[in-house]
């Protein structure tokens, strides 16, 4: 029981931080319709950030890691919008789909040539010690990563259902004709959603990288779980990402410790199939319709 | 006219070879409720997107309170005291009705800051349960306005397109698909805050009981032009509108 504690509250710790990466997706989908393939890659990059500005300009980890953040909402979310979504938009989804896909390579390729292509250790937040709670040993990164990544989720939603701006971004996603003639300034709310993708990306990138070191290809796996996470939660709610996230994240622990850790890449391919077969909208998802 | 809310002057607008709208002149007054009949295709939605900026106008210009507003963004409109309502559903479904209402007033309050930091209600909480009132949708408040009825979805439209204190409102179709009982009220309705605050409507309509009520003026359009113009009485009696209708 305690072993299955563990590998519960281990799961959870990995799948918030999945869900933040989900939440991205599903907000960059809501308010622009673009998928985002980099997103991975986009969880992958602000950690080198953080490496830059410590190992090679010798800045401490604690002004690191927010000026990580900020070069990632410049970046990641402000540079990314105006470079790749804005031009290659009004070509329609497919070319923006490919585009997102080329710079998930370039950023890859791009970490491998300037910096390394060995993983690189990565200061963490918290020490690595144990917590006993009964029986159950639990990691205290583990429990402090799933603060982290609840709390900015909880914010994002207190956020997004209470400010103005947030009632705003939502009237966007939800209907951007009629938001524009209600005097909703469209283009800024827009925007808004892509500079808090790249900070949620960043947070993910400072959570995520201390377990499993710091590499370029490490944004395949997250970016594919997180795209997953999406689809199963419901692509257009972010509780529904959330919900996803954390699912993956308990499903991955549990599969590997009492089924086969060789299969465990394979299952949330499986989750995937079966939710779009049963329940196409995903677990949270409201179905939406299209006029094309 | 001093107090001309509305003026639209020499507006055309072709597609390819066919003149949708054909040099259409009209001003609406303070306080006025015209109505814009036709016949399918005789170039209403054409004439309001143009009024709107939606269209650019070959030729001609719109006026509104005296300004110019050619292809002025919709939410200039807005702030100039331009409401409308939407042929197609446009509400947000997964908000609250009262949350709907109140998004419909909250760009005209505040600065950049208290859009981040100020209250969320924007102060608009009240404004927005009086027009909940007013629309008689008290028992729909709290509901996601996605969950609603056609007709009610309808209502809470017009409740917002009224949140923002408008001077004129552009109703496009407000009747269709909504039942008779809903019908009465938003005609009921429309009335009310007509008469109240000296609002002026400009509506588009298929429903000919609903126009022929509500409005105090019309104006039939066929084939992109005036064809005829007056009282509700004076447009039932008109042989050139029975014509376009029936297709004498």
């Amino acid at each position: 029981m305690s072993e299955f504690i563990q590998l519960i509250v281990s799961g959870l710790s990995t799948g918030s931080i999945y869900a933040l990466a989900a939440v991205g997706f599903t907000l960059l989908w809501q308010a622009s319709q673009t998928i985002n393939f980099a997103q991975g890659e986009f969880v992958m990059v602000p950690a080198f950030f953080v490496l830059v500005l410590t190992v090679k300009m010798g800045l401490p980890v604690w002004l690191a890691m927010p000026l990580a953040v900020i070069l990632a909402v410049l970046i990641l979310g402000a540079l990314f919008k105006r470079l790749i979504v804005e031009p290659m938009f009004r070509h329609g989804t497919i070319p923006l789909v490919i585009a997102t896909i080329a710079l998930g390579i370039l950023l890859k390729e791009m970490v491998k040539e300037f910096y390394s292509p060995l993983g690189q250790p990565f200061p963490s937040l918290f020490p690595q010690t144990v917590l006993k709670i009964g029986n159950a040993s639990i990691s205290v990164p583990d429990i402090a990563n799933l603060i982290i990544a609840m709390g900015t989720i909880f914010a994002l939603q207190l956020f997004l259902s209470g400010t103005r701006t947030g009632r705003s971004m939502q009237a966007t996603a939800q209907n951007p004709d009629v938001a524009q003639i209600l005097g909703v300034d469209i283009k800024r709310m827009v925007l808004y959603t892509f500079l808090i993708n790249g900070a949620l990306a960043a947070i993910a990138s400072i959570l995520i990288t201390p377990i499993y070191l710091a590499k370029f290809s490490n944004g395949e796996t997250l970016g594919l779980v997180a795209f997953i996470a999406a689809i199963v939660g419901g692509f257009n709610q972010i509780r529904g990402a959330l919900v996803g996230g954390l699912l993956l994240g308990v499903i991955d622990n549990l599969s590997a410790a009492y089924f086969s850790s060789e299969y465990r890449q394979a299952l949330p391919m499986l989750l995937l199939i079966v939710i779009i077969l049963v329940r196409p909208q995903g677990l949270l998802g409201t179905a939406e319709g299209r006029t094309v | 006219m001093s107090d001309t809310v509305l003026s639209v002057r020499n507006i055309s607008k072709s597609f390819g070879g066919i003149h949708a709208v054909n040099d259409v002149s009209f001003d609406v007054g303070k306080g006025e409720v015209l109505g814009l009949i036709g016949p399918n295709g005789s170039g209403k939605s054409t004439l309001f997107n143009c009024v709107l900026g939606q269209l650019p106008a070959d030729a001609g210009e719109v006026q509104i309170h005296g300004q110019r507003v050619g292809q002025m963004r919709a939410s200039r409109l807005n702030k100039l005291g331009v409401g409308r309502t939407f042929q197609q559903l446009s509400v947000f479904p997964q908000m609250s009705v009262l949350d709907n209402i109140i998004l419909a007033g909250q760009e005209h309050h505040g600065s950049m800051a208290s859009r981040l930091f100020g209250p969320s209600d924007a102060g608009l909480t009240a404004e927005a349960d009086r027009m909940i009132q007013f629309f008689k949708l008290e028992h729909l408040r709290d509901e996601m306005a996605g969950s609603l009825s056609y007709g009610q979805q309808k209502l809470v439209d017009a409740a917002m397109a009224f949140m923002a204190g408008p001077s004129l409102v552009l109703l496009d179709e407000p009747a269709g698909g909504v039942n008779l009982t809903m019908l009465a009220n938003l005609k009921d309705r429309l009335e009310t805050y007509n008469r109240e605050h000296g609002t002026t409507f400009v509506v588009i309509e298929h429903n000919m009981e609903f126009v022929m009520t509500l409005c105090t003026r019309i104006i039939v359009l066929a084939e992109g032009a005036i064809i005829a113009e007056g009282t509700p009485d004076e447009i039932r009696s008109n042989q050139q509108v029975i014509d376009a209708y029936l297709g004498g």
